[in-house]
Protein backbone atom coordinates (compact mmCIF):
# COMPACT_ATOMS: atom_id res chain seq x y z
CA UNK A 1 0.00 0.00 0.00
CA UNK A 2 1.38 3.37 -1.00
CA UNK A 3 1.00 6.35 1.30
CA UNK A 4 -0.62 8.39 -1.48
CA UNK A 5 -2.37 6.89 -4.47
CA UNK A 6 -4.40 8.95 -6.94
CA UNK A 7 -6.31 7.71 -9.97
CA UNK A 8 -7.46 10.12 -12.61
CA UNK A 9 -8.00 12.80 -9.95
CA UNK A 10 -9.83 15.73 -11.54
CA UNK A 11 -11.22 18.98 -10.22
CA UNK A 12 -13.18 21.66 -12.06
CA UNK A 13 -14.01 25.14 -10.75
CA UNK A 14 -17.02 25.88 -12.91
CA UNK A 15 -15.68 25.36 -16.41
CA UNK A 16 -12.04 25.87 -15.42
CA UNK A 17 -10.16 22.60 -15.11
CA UNK A 18 -7.75 23.06 -12.17
CA UNK A 19 -6.50 19.48 -11.97
CA UNK A 20 -6.84 17.16 -14.92
CA UNK A 21 -6.64 13.36 -14.60
CA UNK A 22 -3.81 13.18 -12.08
CA UNK A 23 -2.55 9.64 -11.53
CA UNK A 24 0.26 9.35 -9.01
CA UNK A 25 1.78 7.06 -6.38
CA UNK A 26 3.92 8.49 -3.60
CA UNK A 27 5.46 6.46 -0.80
CA UNK A 28 8.25 6.95 1.75
CA UNK A 29 9.94 9.78 -0.07
CA UNK A 30 10.05 13.53 -0.33
CA UNK A 31 7.88 14.23 -3.33
CA UNK A 32 7.56 17.71 -4.83
CA UNK A 33 4.74 18.83 -7.03
CA UNK A 34 6.33 21.53 -9.16
CA UNK A 35 4.54 24.08 -11.19
CA UNK A 36 4.00 27.79 -11.79
CA UNK A 37 1.37 29.74 -9.84
CA UNK A 38 -2.12 28.60 -10.73
CA UNK A 39 -1.06 25.26 -12.16
CA UNK A 40 -3.20 23.19 -9.75
CA UNK A 41 -0.70 22.38 -6.99
CA UNK A 42 -2.75 23.72 -4.11
CA UNK A 43 -5.97 22.26 -5.49
CA UNK A 44 -4.31 18.84 -5.53
CA UNK A 45 -3.20 19.22 -1.92
CA UNK A 46 -6.66 20.44 -0.85
CA UNK A 47 -8.21 17.33 -2.36
CA UNK A 48 -5.69 14.97 -0.76
CA UNK A 49 -6.21 16.60 2.65
CA UNK A 50 -10.02 16.21 2.31
CA UNK A 51 -10.66 19.96 2.18
CA UNK A 52 -12.10 19.74 -1.33
CA UNK A 53 -13.96 17.00 -3.13
CA UNK A 54 -12.68 15.90 -6.54
CA UNK A 55 -15.03 16.38 -9.49
CA UNK A 56 -14.09 12.91 -10.68
CA UNK A 57 -11.45 10.27 -10.12
CA UNK A 58 -10.35 9.00 -6.72
CA UNK A 59 -7.45 9.06 -4.30
CA UNK A 60 -6.36 7.20 -1.21
CA UNK A 61 -4.13 8.34 1.61
CA UNK A 62 -2.77 5.46 3.73
CA UNK A 63 -5.34 3.21 2.10
CA UNK A 64 -8.34 5.39 3.04
CA UNK A 65 -10.53 6.94 0.38
CA UNK A 66 -10.40 10.75 0.57
CA UNK A 67 -14.14 11.15 -0.07
CA UNK A 68 -15.65 8.20 1.85
CA UNK A 69 -13.25 7.93 4.82
CA UNK A 70 -12.36 11.58 5.36
CA UNK A 71 -11.87 11.18 9.09
CA UNK A 72 -9.48 8.20 8.73
CA UNK A 73 -7.53 10.15 6.12
CA UNK A 74 -7.22 13.15 8.46
CA UNK A 75 -6.04 10.86 11.25
CA UNK A 76 -2.91 9.86 9.35
CA UNK A 77 -1.91 13.18 7.77
CA UNK A 78 -0.85 16.67 8.72
CA UNK A 79 -1.32 19.70 6.55
CA UNK A 80 0.60 22.97 6.61
CA UNK A 81 -1.01 25.50 4.24
CA UNK A 82 1.00 28.32 2.72
CA UNK A 83 -0.70 31.10 4.72
CA UNK A 84 1.51 30.82 7.86
CA UNK A 85 -1.49 30.56 10.17
CA UNK A 86 -0.16 30.63 13.73
CA UNK A 87 -1.80 32.65 16.51
CA UNK A 88 0.49 35.58 17.18
CA UNK A 89 -1.11 36.36 20.54
CA UNK A 90 -0.36 32.86 21.78
CA UNK A 91 3.05 31.51 22.75
CA UNK A 92 4.76 28.90 20.62
CA UNK A 93 3.99 26.27 23.23
CA UNK A 94 0.30 27.24 23.37
CA UNK A 95 0.05 27.03 19.59
CA UNK A 96 1.53 23.52 19.56
CA UNK A 97 -0.46 22.41 22.61
CA UNK A 98 -3.74 23.38 20.90
CA UNK A 99 -2.98 20.98 18.07
CA UNK A 100 -1.74 18.21 20.38
CA UNK A 101 -5.04 18.40 22.29
CA UNK A 102 -7.17 18.57 19.17
CA UNK A 103 -5.38 15.50 17.83
CA UNK A 104 -6.05 13.78 21.15
CA UNK A 105 -2.35 13.07 21.76
CA UNK A 106 -1.94 11.07 24.99
CA UNK A 107 0.86 12.97 26.78
CA UNK A 108 0.21 16.32 25.14
CA UNK A 109 2.63 18.34 27.26
CA UNK A 110 5.57 15.95 26.85
CA UNK A 111 4.96 15.56 23.16
CA UNK A 112 4.83 19.33 22.69
CA UNK A 113 8.14 19.73 24.53
CA UNK A 114 9.61 17.10 22.24
CA UNK A 115 8.51 18.57 18.89
CA UNK A 116 9.40 22.08 19.98
CA UNK A 117 12.85 20.74 20.82
CA UNK A 118 13.16 18.99 17.47
CA UNK A 119 12.32 22.24 15.69
CA UNK A 120 14.89 24.12 17.78
CA UNK A 121 12.35 26.43 19.45
CA UNK A 122 12.84 25.39 23.10
CA UNK A 123 14.47 28.70 24.10
CA UNK A 124 11.60 30.73 22.70
CA UNK A 125 8.73 28.34 23.43
CA UNK A 126 7.10 30.63 26.00
CA UNK A 127 7.43 33.84 24.01
CA UNK A 128 4.47 35.19 22.09
CA UNK A 129 4.59 34.19 18.42
CA UNK A 130 4.30 37.91 17.62
CA UNK A 131 8.04 38.10 18.35
CA UNK A 132 8.97 35.16 16.07
CA UNK A 133 10.69 35.53 12.70
CA UNK A 134 9.18 34.04 9.54
CA UNK A 135 11.44 31.01 9.68
CA UNK A 136 10.56 30.37 13.31
CA UNK A 137 6.84 30.63 12.58
CA UNK A 138 7.23 28.07 9.82
CA UNK A 139 9.14 25.76 12.14
CA UNK A 140 6.39 26.20 14.73
CA UNK A 141 3.87 25.14 12.09
CA UNK A 142 5.96 22.04 11.42
CA UNK A 143 5.98 21.35 15.17
CA UNK A 144 2.18 21.65 15.20
CA UNK A 145 1.96 19.25 12.29
CA UNK A 146 4.26 16.70 13.94
CA UNK A 147 2.60 16.46 17.36
CA UNK A 148 0.57 13.39 16.39
CA UNK A 149 3.31 11.65 14.38
CA UNK A 150 1.53 11.62 11.01
CA UNK A 151 2.35 9.06 8.32
CA UNK A 152 1.99 11.65 5.57
CA UNK A 153 2.89 15.32 5.76
CA UNK A 154 1.52 17.83 3.24
CA UNK A 155 3.41 21.10 2.93
CA UNK A 156 2.09 23.79 0.61
CA UNK A 157 4.97 26.09 -0.42
CA UNK A 158 6.89 25.53 2.84
CA UNK A 159 9.69 27.97 2.04
CA UNK A 160 7.67 30.79 0.50
CA UNK A 161 8.85 34.17 1.75
CA UNK A 162 11.73 32.84 3.85
CA UNK A 163 15.39 33.86 3.63
CA UNK A 164 18.08 31.49 2.38
CA UNK A 165 19.19 30.26 5.81
CA UNK A 166 15.62 29.63 6.98
CA UNK A 167 14.89 27.76 3.77
CA UNK A 168 17.73 25.32 4.14
CA UNK A 169 16.79 24.74 7.80
CA UNK A 170 13.24 23.86 6.78
CA UNK A 171 14.52 21.50 4.11
CA UNK A 172 16.91 19.80 6.52
CA UNK A 173 13.99 19.15 8.84
CA UNK A 174 11.98 17.73 5.94
CA UNK A 175 14.84 15.40 4.99
CA UNK A 176 15.14 14.25 8.61
CA UNK A 177 11.42 13.45 8.74
CA UNK A 178 11.71 11.32 5.63
CA UNK A 179 14.57 9.44 7.23
CA UNK A 180 12.23 8.62 10.12
CA UNK A 181 9.90 6.95 7.62
CA UNK A 182 7.47 9.78 6.89
CA UNK A 183 6.11 10.47 3.44
CA UNK A 184 6.39 14.17 2.65
CA UNK A 185 4.37 15.75 -0.14
CA UNK A 186 5.55 19.27 -0.94
CA UNK A 187 4.42 21.82 -3.47
CA UNK A 188 6.83 24.48 -4.59
CA UNK A 189 7.83 26.62 -7.50
CA UNK A 190 11.47 26.79 -6.48
CA UNK A 191 13.19 24.39 -8.90
CA UNK A 192 16.60 24.52 -7.23
CA UNK A 193 15.14 23.45 -3.89
CA UNK A 194 13.22 20.59 -5.46
CA UNK A 195 16.38 19.53 -7.28
CA UNK A 196 18.48 19.51 -4.17
CA UNK A 197 16.14 18.09 -1.54
CA UNK A 198 13.45 15.95 -3.20
CA UNK A 199 13.57 12.28 -4.15
CA UNK A 200 11.09 12.64 -6.97
CA UNK A 201 9.31 15.52 -8.62
CA UNK A 202 6.14 15.77 -10.64
CA UNK A 203 5.84 18.73 -12.97
CA UNK A 204 2.31 20.03 -13.32
CA UNK A 205 1.20 22.55 -15.93
CA UNK A 206 -2.35 23.81 -16.34
CA UNK A 207 -3.59 20.97 -14.15
CA UNK A 208 -1.90 18.20 -16.11
CA UNK A 209 1.08 16.14 -14.95
CA UNK A 210 3.64 16.59 -17.74
CA UNK A 211 6.74 14.94 -16.27
CA UNK A 212 7.51 12.63 -13.37
CA UNK A 213 10.74 11.21 -12.02
CA UNK A 214 13.85 11.86 -9.99
CA UNK A 215 15.45 15.28 -10.55
CA UNK A 216 18.60 13.77 -12.05
CA UNK A 217 16.59 11.45 -14.33
CA UNK A 218 14.54 14.38 -15.58
CA UNK A 219 17.71 16.37 -16.30
CA UNK A 220 19.42 13.39 -17.93
CA UNK A 221 16.45 12.93 -20.23
CA UNK A 222 17.26 16.31 -21.78
CA UNK A 223 20.63 15.19 -23.18
CA UNK A 224 24.01 16.78 -22.71
CA UNK A 225 24.25 20.54 -22.85
CA UNK A 226 21.96 23.49 -22.55
CA UNK A 227 22.69 26.71 -24.43
CA UNK A 228 20.86 29.89 -23.54
CA UNK A 229 20.96 32.94 -25.78
CA UNK A 230 20.08 36.49 -24.75
CA UNK A 231 18.61 38.03 -27.86
CA UNK A 232 16.95 41.16 -29.23
CA UNK A 233 14.46 41.01 -32.06
CA UNK A 234 11.92 38.55 -33.43
CA UNK A 235 13.10 35.05 -32.68
CA UNK A 236 12.63 32.20 -35.18
CA UNK A 237 13.89 28.65 -34.56
CA UNK A 238 17.04 28.45 -36.79
CA UNK A 239 16.60 24.61 -37.13
CA UNK A 240 20.18 23.34 -36.99
CA UNK A 241 20.94 19.60 -36.87
CA UNK A 242 21.87 18.52 -33.36
CA UNK A 243 20.49 21.69 -31.74
CA UNK A 244 16.92 21.64 -30.46
CA UNK A 245 15.10 24.78 -29.45
CA UNK A 246 12.83 24.24 -26.44
CA UNK A 247 11.88 27.45 -24.73
CA UNK A 248 11.71 31.21 -25.11
CA UNK A 249 11.11 33.43 -22.12
CA UNK A 250 11.95 37.09 -21.47
CA UNK A 251 14.14 37.33 -24.59
CA UNK A 252 16.08 34.28 -23.53
CA UNK A 253 16.01 31.35 -25.95
CA UNK A 254 17.04 27.92 -24.66
CA UNK A 255 18.47 25.10 -26.77
CA UNK A 256 19.61 21.54 -26.19
CA UNK A 257 22.75 20.39 -27.94
CA UNK A 258 24.58 17.07 -28.20
CA UNK A 259 27.92 18.85 -28.26
CA UNK A 260 27.64 22.30 -26.75
CA UNK A 261 31.10 23.62 -27.63
CA UNK A 262 30.68 22.93 -31.31
CA UNK A 263 27.11 24.15 -31.32
CA UNK A 264 27.92 27.60 -29.93
CA UNK A 265 29.46 29.22 -33.08
CA UNK A 266 26.90 27.53 -35.36
CA UNK A 267 24.07 28.89 -33.29
CA UNK A 268 25.54 32.40 -33.10
CA UNK A 269 25.88 32.54 -36.90
CA UNK A 270 22.44 31.16 -37.57
CA UNK A 271 20.76 33.53 -35.15
CA UNK A 272 22.55 36.58 -36.56
CA UNK A 273 21.63 35.50 -40.09
CA UNK A 274 17.97 35.27 -39.14
CA UNK A 275 18.11 38.96 -38.19
CA UNK A 276 18.28 38.58 -34.42
CA UNK A 277 20.86 40.43 -32.37
CA UNK A 278 22.67 38.02 -30.01
CA UNK A 279 23.70 39.78 -26.82
CA UNK A 280 25.20 36.78 -25.05
CA UNK A 281 25.46 33.02 -25.21
CA UNK A 282 25.90 30.66 -22.28
CA UNK A 283 26.71 26.99 -22.15
CA UNK A 284 25.84 24.92 -19.06
CA UNK A 285 24.63 21.62 -17.73
CA UNK A 286 20.87 21.06 -17.67
CA UNK A 287 19.06 22.19 -14.50
CA UNK A 288 15.61 21.27 -13.30
CA UNK A 289 14.50 24.64 -14.68
CA UNK A 290 15.36 23.37 -18.16
CA UNK A 291 13.55 20.10 -17.53
CA UNK A 292 10.59 22.18 -16.40
CA UNK A 293 10.62 24.50 -19.42
CA UNK A 294 11.09 21.52 -21.68
CA UNK A 295 8.06 19.79 -20.20
CA UNK A 296 5.84 22.84 -20.02
CA UNK A 297 6.96 24.32 -23.36
CA UNK A 298 6.54 28.04 -22.78
CA UNK A 299 6.03 29.37 -19.29
CA UNK A 300 2.51 29.75 -17.95
CA UNK A 301 2.27 33.51 -18.42
CA UNK A 302 4.12 34.21 -21.66
CA UNK A 303 2.27 37.50 -22.15
CA UNK A 304 3.28 38.71 -18.70
CA UNK A 305 6.06 41.02 -19.76
CA UNK A 306 7.23 41.58 -23.31
CA UNK A 307 10.22 43.87 -23.38
CA UNK A 308 10.03 44.72 -27.08
CA UNK A 309 6.38 45.68 -26.87
CA UNK A 310 7.07 47.62 -23.70
CA UNK A 311 9.82 49.65 -25.41
CA UNK A 312 7.67 50.39 -28.44
CA UNK A 313 4.93 51.51 -26.14
CA UNK A 314 7.27 53.82 -24.26
CA UNK A 315 8.55 55.33 -27.50
CA UNK A 316 5.02 56.04 -28.69
CA UNK A 317 4.19 57.85 -25.51
CA UNK A 318 6.97 60.42 -25.98
CA UNK B 1 -17.00 17.60 22.25
CA UNK B 2 -13.59 18.17 23.88
CA UNK B 3 -12.54 20.02 20.76
CA UNK B 4 -15.14 22.70 21.55
CA UNK B 5 -13.40 23.41 24.85
CA UNK B 6 -9.99 23.72 23.18
CA UNK B 7 -11.30 26.06 20.49
CA UNK B 8 -12.96 28.20 23.20
CA UNK B 9 -9.70 28.29 25.17
CA UNK B 10 -7.83 29.47 22.08
CA UNK B 11 -10.30 32.28 21.36
CA UNK B 12 -10.40 33.24 25.04
CA UNK B 13 -6.61 33.59 25.27
CA UNK B 14 -6.54 35.64 22.08
CA UNK B 15 -9.30 37.87 23.46
CA UNK B 16 -7.82 38.63 26.89
CA UNK B 17 -4.45 39.37 25.30
CA UNK B 18 -6.08 41.71 22.80
CA UNK B 19 -5.92 44.64 25.28
CA UNK B 20 -7.95 47.33 23.42
CA UNK B 21 -10.69 44.99 22.20
CA UNK B 22 -11.55 43.90 25.75
CA UNK B 23 -12.73 47.43 26.57
CA UNK B 24 -13.79 48.81 23.21
CA UNK B 25 -16.72 46.39 22.96
CA UNK B 26 -18.10 47.86 26.20
CA UNK B 27 -17.94 51.51 25.18
CA UNK B 28 -21.01 51.53 22.95
CA UNK B 29 -23.48 49.87 25.35
CA UNK B 30 -22.06 51.81 28.32
CA UNK B 31 -22.50 55.07 26.40
CA UNK B 32 -26.12 54.21 25.58
CA UNK B 33 -26.79 53.33 29.17
CA UNK B 34 -25.31 56.53 30.57
CA UNK B 35 -26.10 59.11 27.91
CA UNK B 36 -29.51 57.86 26.88
CA UNK B 37 -30.55 55.99 30.01
CA UNK B 38 -29.71 58.83 32.35
CA UNK B 39 -29.94 61.92 30.22
CA UNK B 40 -32.97 61.51 27.94
CA UNK B 41 -35.69 63.77 29.37
CA UNK B 42 -38.40 61.21 28.60
CA UNK B 43 -40.34 59.39 31.25
CA UNK B 44 -42.25 56.49 29.69
CA UNK B 45 -42.05 54.73 33.02
CA UNK B 46 -41.19 55.65 36.60
CA UNK B 47 -37.54 54.68 36.17
CA UNK B 48 -36.31 54.94 32.57
CA UNK B 49 -32.95 53.45 33.51
CA UNK B 50 -34.69 50.27 34.70
CA UNK B 51 -36.66 50.26 31.46
CA UNK B 52 -33.71 50.70 29.12
CA UNK B 53 -31.23 48.37 30.91
CA UNK B 54 -32.69 45.11 29.49
CA UNK B 55 -32.52 46.71 26.03
CA UNK B 56 -28.83 47.63 26.49
CA UNK B 57 -28.01 44.15 27.80
CA UNK B 58 -29.58 42.61 24.73
CA UNK B 59 -27.72 45.14 22.55
CA UNK B 60 -24.46 43.98 24.19
CA UNK B 61 -25.34 40.39 23.34
CA UNK B 62 -26.28 41.41 19.80
CA UNK B 63 -22.86 42.86 19.02
CA UNK B 64 -21.16 40.00 20.89
CA UNK B 65 -23.07 37.44 18.80
CA UNK B 66 -22.35 39.24 15.53
CA UNK B 67 -18.63 39.23 16.39
CA UNK B 68 -18.77 35.42 16.09
CA UNK B 69 -19.11 35.92 12.35
CA UNK B 70 -16.11 38.28 12.30
CA UNK B 71 -13.96 35.77 14.18
CA UNK B 72 -14.92 32.92 11.88
CA UNK B 73 -14.32 35.13 8.84
CA UNK B 74 -10.79 35.92 10.01
CA UNK B 75 -10.07 32.25 10.70
CA UNK B 76 -11.27 31.58 7.18
CA UNK B 77 -9.23 34.21 5.35
CA UNK B 78 -6.06 33.75 7.43
CA UNK B 79 -5.90 30.00 6.79
CA UNK B 80 -6.70 28.78 10.33
CA UNK B 81 -9.99 27.24 9.23
CA UNK B 82 -8.28 25.02 6.67
CA UNK B 83 -5.76 23.86 9.24
CA UNK B 84 -8.53 23.02 11.70
CA UNK B 85 -10.63 21.30 9.03
CA UNK B 86 -7.71 19.00 8.19
CA UNK B 87 -7.73 17.70 11.77
CA UNK B 88 -9.42 14.39 12.69
CA UNK B 89 -11.42 16.00 15.54
CA UNK B 90 -15.10 16.62 14.64
CA UNK B 91 -15.32 19.58 12.28
CA UNK B 92 -18.53 20.95 13.80
CA UNK B 93 -16.57 21.60 17.01
CA UNK B 94 -15.05 24.61 15.24
CA UNK B 95 -18.50 26.10 14.72
CA UNK B 96 -19.87 25.24 18.19
CA UNK B 97 -16.68 26.55 19.76
CA UNK B 98 -17.17 29.92 18.03
CA UNK B 99 -20.87 30.19 18.90
CA UNK B 100 -20.32 29.28 22.54
CA UNK B 101 -17.24 31.48 22.91
CA UNK B 102 -18.93 34.66 21.70
CA UNK B 103 -22.02 33.90 23.78
CA UNK B 104 -19.95 33.44 26.93
CA UNK B 105 -17.91 36.53 26.10
CA UNK B 106 -21.21 38.41 25.66
CA UNK B 107 -22.33 37.33 29.13
CA UNK B 108 -19.08 38.63 30.63
CA UNK B 109 -19.57 41.95 28.86
CA UNK B 110 -23.22 42.05 29.95
CA UNK B 111 -22.13 41.60 33.55
CA UNK B 112 -19.99 44.72 33.32
CA UNK B 113 -22.90 46.64 31.80
CA UNK B 114 -25.21 45.35 34.54
CA UNK B 115 -22.79 46.54 37.23
CA UNK B 116 -22.55 49.98 35.62
CA UNK B 117 -26.36 50.13 35.47
CA UNK B 118 -26.69 49.34 39.18
CA UNK B 119 -23.95 51.85 40.04
CA UNK B 120 -25.79 54.67 38.25
CA UNK B 121 -29.10 53.86 39.88
CA UNK B 122 -30.85 50.83 38.34
CA UNK B 123 -32.82 48.58 40.68
CA UNK B 124 -31.26 45.47 42.15
CA UNK B 125 -33.17 42.19 41.68
CA UNK B 126 -32.97 38.82 43.38
CA UNK B 127 -30.56 36.04 42.29
CA UNK B 128 -33.28 33.99 40.60
CA UNK B 129 -34.22 36.97 38.46
CA UNK B 130 -30.59 37.50 37.46
CA UNK B 131 -30.25 33.79 36.72
CA UNK B 132 -33.21 33.91 34.35
CA UNK B 133 -31.89 37.11 32.78
CA UNK B 134 -28.59 35.37 32.04
CA UNK B 135 -30.41 32.37 30.57
CA UNK B 136 -32.37 34.63 28.24
CA UNK B 137 -29.25 36.58 27.25
CA UNK B 138 -27.35 33.35 26.59
CA UNK B 139 -30.09 31.92 24.36
CA UNK B 140 -30.27 35.19 22.47
CA UNK B 141 -26.47 35.32 22.08
CA UNK B 142 -26.41 31.77 20.69
CA UNK B 143 -29.17 32.67 18.24
CA UNK B 144 -27.32 35.73 16.90
CA UNK B 145 -23.93 33.96 16.86
CA UNK B 146 -25.31 31.00 14.90
CA UNK B 147 -26.90 33.42 12.46
CA UNK B 148 -23.70 35.51 12.07
CA UNK B 149 -21.44 32.48 11.54
CA UNK B 150 -23.80 31.20 8.85
CA UNK B 151 -23.54 34.52 7.01
CA UNK B 152 -19.74 34.53 7.44
CA UNK B 153 -19.50 31.05 5.92
CA UNK B 154 -21.36 32.23 2.85
CA UNK B 155 -19.43 35.47 2.29
CA UNK B 156 -15.97 35.69 0.74
CA UNK B 157 -14.21 38.53 2.53
CA UNK B 158 -14.28 40.55 5.71
CA UNK B 159 -15.48 43.78 4.09
CA UNK B 160 -18.74 42.24 2.98
CA UNK B 161 -19.28 40.72 6.38
CA UNK B 162 -18.67 44.07 8.07
CA UNK B 163 -21.21 45.62 5.69
CA UNK B 164 -23.84 43.01 6.56
CA UNK B 165 -22.98 43.50 10.21
CA UNK B 166 -23.71 47.24 10.23
CA UNK B 167 -26.70 46.73 7.98
CA UNK B 168 -28.27 44.40 10.54
CA UNK B 169 -27.25 45.76 13.95
CA UNK B 170 -28.71 49.28 14.08
CA UNK B 171 -32.07 48.61 12.35
CA UNK B 172 -32.65 45.57 14.57
CA UNK B 173 -31.98 47.62 17.68
CA UNK B 174 -34.18 50.56 16.71
CA UNK B 175 -37.11 48.39 15.62
CA UNK B 176 -37.13 46.52 18.93
CA UNK B 177 -38.80 47.38 22.22
CA UNK B 178 -35.42 48.47 23.65
CA UNK B 179 -36.04 52.22 23.85
CA UNK B 180 -39.79 52.67 24.32
CA UNK B 181 -42.83 50.70 25.44
CA UNK B 182 -45.24 49.36 22.81
CA UNK B 183 -48.04 51.75 23.81
CA UNK B 184 -46.15 54.87 22.75
CA UNK B 185 -44.90 53.41 19.43
CA UNK B 186 -46.51 54.31 16.12
CA UNK B 187 -48.54 51.37 14.79
CA UNK B 188 -46.07 50.46 12.03
CA UNK B 189 -43.17 50.38 14.48
CA UNK B 190 -45.19 48.32 16.94
CA UNK B 191 -45.77 45.65 14.31
CA UNK B 192 -42.04 45.51 13.51
CA UNK B 193 -41.11 45.47 17.18
CA UNK B 194 -43.44 42.59 17.94
CA UNK B 195 -41.82 40.48 15.22
CA UNK B 196 -38.25 41.41 16.16
CA UNK B 197 -36.40 38.65 18.06
CA UNK B 198 -34.59 41.34 20.06
CA UNK B 199 -37.96 42.25 21.56
CA UNK B 200 -38.53 38.64 22.66
CA UNK B 201 -35.38 38.78 24.73
CA UNK B 202 -35.95 42.35 26.01
CA UNK B 203 -39.60 41.70 26.92
CA UNK B 204 -38.63 38.46 28.61
CA UNK B 205 -36.06 40.19 30.83
CA UNK B 206 -38.55 42.95 31.69
CA UNK B 207 -41.12 40.31 32.61
CA UNK B 208 -38.58 38.55 34.81
CA UNK B 209 -37.83 41.85 36.54
CA UNK B 210 -41.52 42.34 37.38
CA UNK B 211 -41.70 38.81 38.76
CA UNK B 212 -43.37 37.07 35.80
CA UNK B 213 -41.92 33.94 34.18
CA UNK B 214 -41.93 34.63 30.41
CA UNK B 215 -42.62 31.11 29.09
CA UNK B 216 -43.66 32.18 25.61
CA UNK B 217 -40.62 34.34 24.88
CA UNK B 218 -38.15 31.79 26.27
CA UNK B 219 -39.78 29.00 24.26
CA UNK B 220 -39.66 31.18 21.14
CA UNK B 221 -35.97 31.94 21.72
CA UNK B 222 -35.14 28.24 22.23
CA UNK B 223 -37.03 27.29 19.07
CA UNK B 224 -35.35 30.03 16.98
CA UNK B 225 -31.96 29.16 18.42
CA UNK B 226 -32.37 25.48 17.50
CA UNK B 227 -33.57 26.24 13.98
CA UNK B 228 -30.75 28.70 13.21
CA UNK B 229 -28.11 26.39 14.72
CA UNK B 230 -29.31 23.48 12.58
CA UNK B 231 -29.16 25.72 9.50
CA UNK B 232 -25.68 26.91 10.49
CA UNK B 233 -24.38 23.34 10.92
CA UNK B 234 -25.93 22.39 7.59
CA UNK B 235 -24.29 25.33 5.79
CA UNK B 236 -20.99 24.62 7.56
CA UNK B 237 -21.01 21.00 6.36
CA UNK B 238 -21.87 22.08 2.84
CA UNK B 239 -19.21 24.76 2.40
CA UNK B 240 -16.44 22.74 4.05
CA UNK B 241 -17.29 19.54 2.08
Amino acid sequence: MNAIETRDLTRYYGTLCAVNGLTLSVDHEVFALLGPNGSGKTTTVLMLTTLLHPTSGSAEVCGHDIVRDGKQVRRCLSYVPQDMAVDIKLTGRENALLFARLYGVADANDRVDEVIGVMGLTDRADDLVKTYSGGMRRRLELAQALVHEPAVLFLDEPTLGLDVAARSTIWEHIRALKKDGMTVFVTTHYMDEADRYCDRVGIISRGTLVALGGPSALKARLGKDVITAQIDGDFKDPRIDGITFFALANNEASFLAENGREALPLLADALTKSGVKVRSLALREPTLDDAFLHAVGTPEEPAGFDQTKFRTMLRRRK
Amino acid sequence: MRGVVYYIQRDFLRWVRGSVAVFSALVMPAAWLIFVGLALPIRFTDNYLDFITPGILVMTMLSAGLSGGTLLMFDKILGFLNKFLALPSPREDILFGKILFVSIRGLIQSTVILIIAVLIGASVYNPLQYGLTYLILFLFGMLIAAFATTIALYLEDHDSFAAVNTMIAMPLFFTSSALMPYNVMPVWLRTLAELNPLSYAIDAIRAVNTGVLPFVQIAALIALCLIVTVVSVHVFRRVTV
